[in-house]
């Protein structure tokens, strides 16, 4: 029951004002989203020009594919990394913008930036620095190191670069929410544990992890979503899902069958299983959170 | 932390910073906190600081790889990313997507936050959910036919392609409903009393009274649009009609011809990364206030 809703009596002056919203979420989401699931059981040929009922039969080619199956894989390693370490740095950032007590504003404002970062200015700006050949990260950590990196042929170091990129965008986000939940942690007990002496790092995991889990719990969810669709630019612009497919994130392979090869239906499929596997995570990472987050 | 740091700190505000400065075993309080705080915010700033810096500099510069002086191109690469290699119409394309965005999104979704808080009807809950659900269909998992519908509109490389799958948002209603509901009743009463119409109310009372999370809101929104690059890829083929995020794209190839210009294209992504940015720093306080996160 909503507080004003007796304000105004008229349904029909209800649904009016609903009517741009309700028009634009039926047009361009609910029946596209109904169509992708149709498309998913025709075959497209001929480039897009004639279509055939095939059942579910892009579904078991796409399982049965190991090039498929290698980018679902793969997929989730970069889920799990960027999500962990996305989290992670935030954290820590956060925690030492909520400790500091001199130019807080500042350093917030500078620590946050990167919210407002485009994912295609993160990717072509990294292209360029982490370069093999003339990169300047690249020749110092060669430097420093004495190693060989060559990112554009070896497999792994693609991986790396791309998910570095991933994280680095998406920090600002999470220390923004992270911050906004730490300050929520009521003052009587800051005070409590700096009388008790509890060392800081104590201090962060002991008490006030367990009292943001619900803010945790959203970002993780949101972080996932991310991972799994707000990285397209990134594979794109800085490694077209190579080397030999190193980088061919699930997004990517549904672009190329969908947009390159015309394998409409096909791309469908994809559609579907994507979506089916985030809803699916979110569900899951909801429940688990039922049972452990403090709310 | 102890009583006599605090004191220090103190100490040293009345006294000014030279004191401090002369006595110099006196580290400043937290210094432990303030240079992790420190690294941190330039590890992040600095792909764009050494972007900004290789954008100044010719290509004999830039393949200098460990020469991370201003160049001496000065801005010649900005002058010429603008006037011969389509960035000024990128940017305009861009501009323009983004503000229409903004605008629609903010306006329907006001109208629909009016119908959920200040009317009873039926199906509310059920469409209130409806809209919150279409989280759930990011742009990629309906992208296939929601290009074909665009295709068959012929609406590609229009602004209606371009900015009609944004105008819905489950965020800015739920944000606007919450919003809404904290209004005080007397303030509501009053203008059923006087006989107020809904729109006249949204105009002269909700409106004034939501200045924050408005532009809070539009903020995010523009940022948000700002920063798209699947959807313009996919739906503008037409490069005078593209976006600025994809014109990366453009710049890049162009830039490859023998030896890639990455000066010109960081000063391409410098540009692209400067309107979210700004947006950030001066609307920040209303953006982290609707993220729950006040100075």
């Amino acid at each position: 029951m909503g507080v004003h809703e007796n304000t105004y009596d008229s349904s029909l002056g209800a649904y009016l004002l609903l009517l741009p919203t309700l028009a634009a979420i039926i047009a361009f989401l609910y029946y596209p989203s109904l169509q992708t699931l149709r498309f998913s059981f025709f075959q497209t040929f001929l480039f897009g020009q004639n279509t055939r009922f095939v059942g579910l039969t892009n579904f078991t080619d796409l399982l049965g594919s190991q090039v498929y199956l290698t980018s679902v894989g793969l997929t989730m390693a970069f889920a799990v990394i960027v999500v962990i370490g996305s989290l992670a740095v935030g954290l820590l950032v956060a925690f030492l913008l909520y400790e500091v007590s001199d130019g807080k504003a500042a350093y917030l404002i500078a620590a946050i930036w990167p919210y407002a970062l485009p994912t295609a200015v993160a990717g072509t700006v990294l292209l360029f620095l982490a370069h093999p050949s003339v990169g300047i990260y690249t020749h110092y950590l060669e430097a420093w190191f004495g190693i060989e990196l060559d990112w554009f042929t070896v497999g792994w170091q693609g991986f790396a670069v791309v998910t570095v990129a991933a994280i680095w965008k998406q920090v600002g986000y999470n220390v923004i929410f992270m911050l906004a939940a730490l300050n929520n942690v009521p003052e009587s007990l800051n005070e409590a544990c700096r009388l008790d002496g509890i060392e800081t790092w104590r201090r962060l995991v002991r008490v006030y992890l367990p009292l943001m889990s619900p803010t945790l719990v959203f970002l993780v969810v949101i972080n996932t979503i991310y991972a799994f669709f707000g990285s397209f630019a990134l594979i794109d612009l800085m490694t077209q899902g190579g080397p030999t497919n190193a980088t061919n994130l699930m997004i990517y392979q549904l672009y190329r069958d969908a947009f390159q090869f015309n394998n409409l239906g096909l791309a469908s499929a994809q559609s579907v299983i994507l979506f089916v596997l985030v809803a699916g995570l979110t569900f899951v990472q909801l429940r688990v959170s039922d049972r452990y987050a403090h709310y | 932390m102890s009583l006599d740091t605090n004191d220090i700190a103190t100490d040293v505000r009345e006294r000014g910073p030279l004191s401090a400065i002369a006595d110099t075993q006196v580290l400043p309080a937290q210094w432990r906190v303030h240079l992790g705080l420190i690294t941190s915010v330039l590890v992040m700033a600095s792909p764009l600081l050494l972007a900004f810096v290789m954008s100044t500099q010719t290509v004999p510069e830039v393949y200098d790889i460990t020469d991370i002086s201003v160049g001496t191109d000065g801005l010649a690469n900005y002058a010429e990313v603008f006037t011969r290699y389509g960035m000024a119409s990128y940017m305009f394309n861009s501009l323009v997507m983004s503000i229409v965005v903004t605008v629609a999104k903010i306006a329907v979704s006001l109208l629909a936050a009016v119908a959920l808080v200040f009317y009873d009807f039926r199906f509310k809950n059920a469409i209130f959910f409806l809209i919150l659900f279409t989280l759930m269909f990011p742009v990629p998992v309906r992208i296939v036919p929601l290009y074909e519908m665009m295709a068959a509109l012929g609406w590609t490389n229009t602004l209606l392609a371009l900015t009609g799958p944004y105008v819905a948002s489950a965020t800015a209603v739920f944000l606007l409903r919450q919003h809404f509901m904290s209004i005080p009743d007397s303030l509501v009463e009053s203008a059923k009393v006087d006989g107020v119409g809904p729109l006249r109310f949204l105009w002269k009372v909700l409106i004034p009274m939501s200045r924050g999370m408005i532009s809070g809101l539009s903020v995010i929104t523009f940022i948000y649009a700002w920063n798209q690059y699947l959807w313009p890829l996919i739906v503008v083929s037409d490069q005078s009609k593209q976006v600025v995020q994809v014109g990366m794209k453009y710049l890049q190839s162009v830039g490859n011809a023998g030896q890639t210009d990455w000066g010109l294209i960081m000063a391409g992504a410098v540009l692209t990364r400067l309107p979210p940015l700004l947006a950030l720093i001066v609307f920040r306080g209303p953006l982290l206030e609707t993220f729950g996160l006040s100075e």
